[in-house]
C-alpha cells in the first residue's frame, strides 16, 4: 500500500491521488454468508474514581470502578472478562482489586477478592476461574466462591495457531483430525491484517477474529474487526462485522465465544457493557 | 464483479514552508540510536528484577497512596510512575532510598515515588535519558511519521502513539499479523513487553525517531 503522496527535498511537494469507486472500504459480504446483527447489550453498572479520592471508598461498591486517565495515562478499569455456561459474567475489577460476577441481565451476583489486581479471568471446563495477576502476570486458580485453589493447573488453554499467508488469506491449525483452515478475505479495498483464533465448539464448527484495514494514509491507524464461524468442513457459515473499537479502557480480554455466542467487553466513557452475537 | 473506474489526478504543489531553525537545532542535538541499541534499552527495563521493601509501598508526599504491589514482592519490570524517566540504576538508587515503587496520576507527579511512564519509557529507550522532555504531544518533535507502509513495514524501535494519551514502542510482527510491544502499562503497573492485536491502536500514528541510525 503506497501513501498518496512523496514530499521531495526543496519544498517541492508532488502529489498522486488515486481514487476509486469500488466500494471505498465498505465490507461487501460473501454469497451466502450471513451477517449476524448484534442480539442485545449487558449493561454492566460503572463509578468514575476522582483525583485524589481514596480507592479504599469505592471497595464497597457494588459497581465496576474506572479510572478516567489523564494526560499521558489512559482510562483504567475492567479489562478482563468470560462467560460461565450459564450466562452470567465474571468481570475483571483490577483498581478496587476484585473479580465481580454479574448474571446475564446485568445484576452483580457476588464479588470477591483475590488478594491482587486481576487484569484477565478464564473461566475452565471445570467452572474454575484462572485469574492473572496484572502487576506480574502470574496466574492463580480460584472456585467460583474466590476460594483459591493451590496446585491446580493454572495456564488457561491456549488458541490454536494462526498464520497470515498473504494480504487476503490465512490459516487455523485446528485440533484433531480437522485439520488446517484456509480463512479467505477479498473485500474492495480492505486487506487482511491479522488472524486468531478464538474458539472451537462441539459441532467443530471454529471461530476466528479478523482484522482488516482500508489503509494507512489517513491520520491514524484505522482497524476493522470480524468475527466468523466456519463449518467443520470449511465453510464459511457466518459473521459479526459491527464490532465497535472506540474502547476508553482497554480489554485485555476483548471477545469470548461460548455456545455459538460472541461476546465483547465494551467499556466506554459512559458505560460498560457486554455486546453479544448469537451465532447459532 | 464491481466495475472499476480509477482516476489519477496529479497535483503539483510548491510548498513554501521551511524547515524551523529551533527545530533543526533540536533534531541536531538528538542522541544517535541503532535500532538494536533502542532494543537493548527497552529489553533492559521490562526485564529489570527487583524486590518491593516495605519502605517502598508508601508515598510520604501523596495523600490515599495505594500501592500496586505487596511487601517482599519479587517483581520484573520497572514500575509505573507517571511523570517519571527513570532508568534501572536510578530506579535501584531511588529504590534503596525508600522512595514509592510507583505512581498512577491520581495522586498526582511524586517526588517521592521512582518509576517511569509510557513516554518516558519510549525516550528512555530512544536514548534520551537526561530528563523528561518529551510526551505524547511533542514527541512528533523528535519523531516523524513513516513513509512506508504502517501494516507491513514498521522496524523495531519505531513507536505507535496517540497524543495526549498513550505511547509504546513497535517491536515487531507475528506470524498470525498480530503485534509485538513494549510499554509502561499504568494498568500493569510496570513496563511490559507483550504481543497484541490492530484494533487496540485505532487511531494512534507510527512515528520513527529523528535520529535513528540505520
Amino acid at each position: 500500500m503506497k501513501r498518496p503522496w512523496v514530499v521531495l527535498p526543496g519544498f517541492l511537494t508532488i502529489c498522486f491521488l488515486a481514487t476509486s469507486n469500488a466500494g471505498g472500504g465498505q465490507p461487501l459480504p460473501e454469497s451466502g454468508v450471513r451477517t449476524i446483527p448484534l442480539t442485545r447489550s449487558v449493561r454492566l453498572p460503572t463509578i468514575k474514581l476522582s483525583q485524589g479520592q481514596d480507592l479504599e471508598d469505592l471497595s464497597g461498591n457494588s459497581a465496576l470502578v474506572v479510572w478516567p486517565g489523564a494526560t499521558d495515562e489512559p482510562p483504567e478499569g475492567p479489562n478482563g472478562f468470560d462467560v460461565f455456561d450459564d450466562g452470567s459474567f465474571v468481570i475483571a475489577d483490577p483498581l478496587p482489586k476484585r473479580v465481580d460476577e454479574f448474571d446475564g441481565s446485568g445484576q452483580l451476583r457476588r464479588t470477591w477478592r483475590p488478594g491482587f489486581a486481576p487484569d484477565s479471568v478464564t473461566v475452565l471446563s471445570s467452572g474454575l476461574i484462572v485469574v492473572r495477576e496484572a502487576a506480574t502476570g502470574q496466574s492463580h486458580v480460584f472456585d467460583r466462591e474466590g476460594h483459591p485453589h493451590a496446585g491446580q493447573e493454572v495456564s488457561p488453554p491456549q488458541p490454536s495457531a494462526t498464520r497470515l499467508v498473504n494480504r487476503t488469506t490465512a490459516t487455523v491449525a485446528r485440533p484433531g483430525k480437522q485439520g488446517t483452515l484456509e480463512v479467505h478475505f477479498e473485500r474492495p479495498g480492505l486487506v487482511l491484517l491479522s488472524l486468531e483464533s478464538l474458539a472451537t465448539d462441539d459441532a467443530g464448527n471454529t471461530y476466528v477474529a479478523l482484522e482488516s484495514t482500508g489503509g494507512a494514509a489517513g491520520e491514524g491507524i484505522d482497524v476493522n474487526k470480524y468475527v466468523r464461524k466456519y463449518s467443520a468442513d470449511g465453510r464459511l457459515l457466518s459473521e459479526v462485522a459491527d464490532i465497535p473499537l472506540d474502547y476508553y479502557v482497554t480489554p485485555v480480554d476483548e471477545l469470548r465465544v461460548h455456545k455459538g455466542i460472541v461476546y465483547q467487553l465494551y467499556v466506554a466513557s459512559s458505560e460498560a457493557r457486554i455486546n453479544i452475537w448469537d451465532m447459532n | 464483479m464491481v466495475a472499476r473506474r480509477e482516476v489519477l489526478v496529479l497535483c503539483l504543489c510548491v510548498t513554501a514552508v521551511p524547515l524551523d531553525h529551533s527545530q533543526t537545532s533540536v533534531i541536531a542535538r538528538l542522541p544517535l540510536a541503532t535500532r538494536s541499541e533502542i532494543m537493548a534499552r527497552a529489553r533492559k527495563l521490562a526485564d529489570h528484577t527487583w524486590v518491593v521493601g516495605a519502605s517502598n509501598l508508601t508515598a510520604a508526599c501523596a495523600r490515599n497512596y495505594r500501592s500496586d504491589w505487596k511487601p517482599g514482592q519479587r517483581v520484573t519490570g520497572i514500575p509505573y510512575r507517571w511523570g517519571g524517566i527513570d532508568g534501572p540504576e536510578e530506579f535501584d538508587r531511588k529504590l534503596a532510598k525508600g522512595l514509592a515503587a510507583g505512581s498512577h496520576e491520581r495522586y498526582g507527579i511524586l517526588s517521592c515515588a521512582t518509576g517511569i511512564d509510557c513516554s518516558g519509557f519510549v525516550s528512555y529507550s530512544w536514548g534520551l535519558s537526561s530528563g523528561h522532555a518529551y510526551s505524547t504531544s511533542n514527541l512528533r518533535l523528535i519523531a516523524g511519521k513513516p513513509k512506508d507502509n504502517w501494516f507491513t513495514d514498521l522496524k523495531a524501535g519505531d513507536a505507535l502513539n496517540k497524543a495526549g494519551s498513550h505511547v509504546v514502542l513497535f517491536t515487531g510482527y507475528n506470524p498470525d499479523g498480530t503485534i509485538n510491544i513494549c510499554e509502561a502499562s499504568g494498568s500493569a503497573a510496570r513496563v511490559i513487553c507483550h504481543k497484541t492485536t490492530w484494533s487496540r491502536f485505532k487511531g494512534y500514528i507510527p512515528l520513527r525517531y529523528k535520529a535513528i541510525d540505520e
